[in-house]
């Protein structure tokens, strides 16, 4: 195989498959969307390092399960529409080799 | 279980097992609380540990999962996919690679064998406080009783802003580290970059891979694996980033500079924390409470200088006196009593680090050290080697370079804020 193949960019989707999660049924983290609509810079879609916020049009989607709770979003959301525990019974990530 | 406790610990981190190892040795009845499902599971760094503060908290660390000693250190600036690299190649065997998550679960099961009791996948939801005195902690439904907490919770500490002991955190405090964990042989690694044996290499890049935003890059060299990543400071980055920060991480993986080592690796893991950034804006007012003690990340204790970069070792470090405070006072747990921390922190290497470079941080809202000077660097070298018939003269090249990018009062002014401040 040409090794140039390998020199694309991975999908982050794709990336985030090496990681191991036990999702949590219940969401540990709760994004009051209706914030999101006035908020003009939505600093958690670029800064989210997992892509768990994503644009649509004004509103933000969100989804947890891909969560590596590093705690950024709810530091940087100016209008404090996130509300963040850490997932119970050792749910939500589990890193190895980092 | 029993439900009081001689000490609490909360988080089985590196500060957190210090600490509980060192109580138990003194004979203490101490629980750690983990809330991964092992300790380490939500463990990330950089990569390198430096062995000596380690070695003081922990006992027989050559027995430690330790991947390679760093031998050589590279800095770089990076603009237009060309860099300018110092590099170190020395003998010095002082710091070593790891996965911190390994580590972890090293240190946790030293404070077990000495006695101290884990349990993992519990959240600890605040402490317990009761007169003005923390009493233990709440977890759910459950109340434990210690007379003393140690809290270790790390850097996104959800228990003490809960509880009031901190204000929530601000983009400002903190920056945001992010890594890929490459897999690549052992050979491929001592091949590439010049090394034998469980020799290991530290690079720290900076420049145009965060789009002039304050931060920088880091590769480590593991066993048979590399940690690639950034670092980025949130204060600046929630207003001024275009990119997503995942883009950035693979501009950097496939940038010119670095490609070339990971065209056969193989992704292990992609991971993301963050890190106390400001020193006196992360500190909590004070270390110690009646009943409380703060140690490791959660009290800000990280030294990030641009050239090193410590933090593993700091928290374990002060989880050690924490540890040892507590074993001295045992048993009067009074704010007052308890302040023997805040005067051993002081006194030790990591209080004289963290008033040595208090000052660092201002080099940070220096924007040119990340856009503009990355710039002047590379345009020197390029007009001093990339040479056709005339050979260049350095003061010409760096005359030519810096017109109309940054003017000579300003490099001058600059300079001498390094030089002040490191």
């Amino acid at each position: 195989m040409s090794s140039k193949l390998k020199l694309r960019k991975i999908r982050l989707e794709d990336m985030l498959n090496n990681n191991i999660w036990d999702v949590d049924p219940r969401p540990h983290i709760i994004l009051d969307t209706s914030k999101c609509r006035d908020c003009e810079y939505k600093p958690c879609i670029r800064l989210c390092p997992v892509g768990c916020y994503v644009s649509h049009g004004d509103e933000v989607l969100f989804s947890y399960e891909g969560c590596v709770e590093c705690g950024t979003c709810r530091v940087i959301c100016p209008k404090e529409a996130i509300t963040w525990e850490y997932p119970r019974s050792g749910r939500g990530i589990h890193f190895r080799f980092s | 279980m029993e439900t009081r406790f001689d000490a609490i610990v909360i988080g089985a981190g590196p500060s957190g097992s210090a600490a509980a190892y060192n109580l138990a040795k003194a004979g203490f009845n101490v629980l750690m609380i983990e809330r991964g499902r092992r300790p380490g599971a939500k463990n990330m760094f950089g990569g390198r540990v430096y062995k000596a503060p380690v070695e003081k908290a922990f006992d027989d660390l050559d027995k430690a999962p330790i991947h390679r000693w760093v031998v050589k250190e590279r800095i770089s600036v990076v603009y237009d996919e060309e860099a300018l690299t110092i590099e170190y190649d020395g003998r010095g065997r002082h710091s070593f690679t790891t996965y911190l998550t390994d580590l972890s679960s090293w240190m946790a099961d030293k404070a077990v064998s000495a006695g101290a009791k884990l349990i993992t996948e519990v959240v600890v939801d605040r402490l317990l406080v009761e007169d003005g005195w923390v009493k233990g902690i709440i977890s759910g439904d459950e109340r434990l009783y210690s007379d003393v907490v140690i809290d270790c919770e790390g850097v996104n500490r959800l228990v003490l802003e809960k509880s009031g002991f901190v204000e929530p955190l601000e983009p400002d405090n903190v920056a945001l580290g992010f890594k890929e964990v490459l897999k690549l042989s052992k050979d491929d690694i001592n091949k590439f970059f010049g090394l034998e044996d469980d020799e290991g290499l530290a690079w720290v890049f900076m420049g145009e891979y965060t789009e002039g935003i304050p931060g920088g890059g880091f590769l480590y060299t593991n066993r048979d694996s590399v940690s690639l990543g950034l670092v980025i400071y949130l204060g600046y980055a929630a207003k001024d980033l275009k990119s997503h920060v995942y883009d950035l991480m693979e501009r950097v993986r496939l940038s010119r500079i670095f490609n070339k080592y990971f065209r056969d690796a193989r992704v292990m893991e992609y991971s993301a924390h963050m890190i106390p950034a400001d020193i006196k804006s992360f500190r909590p007012k004070r270390l110690v409470y009646n009943g409380l003690v703060i140690a490791g990340d959660a009290g800000g204790f990280l030294l990030n200088l641009g050239y090193t970069y410590r933090g593993v070792d700091l928290a374990a470090y002060t989880g050690y006196l924490a540890a040892n405070t507590i074993s001295k006072v045992s048993g009067e747990y009074s704010q007052e009593s308890l302040s023997i921390y805040e005067d051993e922190i002081e006194k030790s290497f990591v209080g004289r680090d963290l008033k040595k470079f208090s000052g660092v941080h201002t080099l940070y809202e220096n924007r040119r050290l990340f856009r503009e000077y990355p710039i002047l660097a590379i345009n020197v070298m390029r007009r001093i080697y990339n040479l056709e018939f005339e050979s260049t003269r350095f003061r010409d090249a760096f005359n030519q370079s810096r017109k109309g990018l940054v003017g000579l009062t300003t490099i001058l002014k600059d300079l001498w804020g390094v030089y002040r401040n490191l």
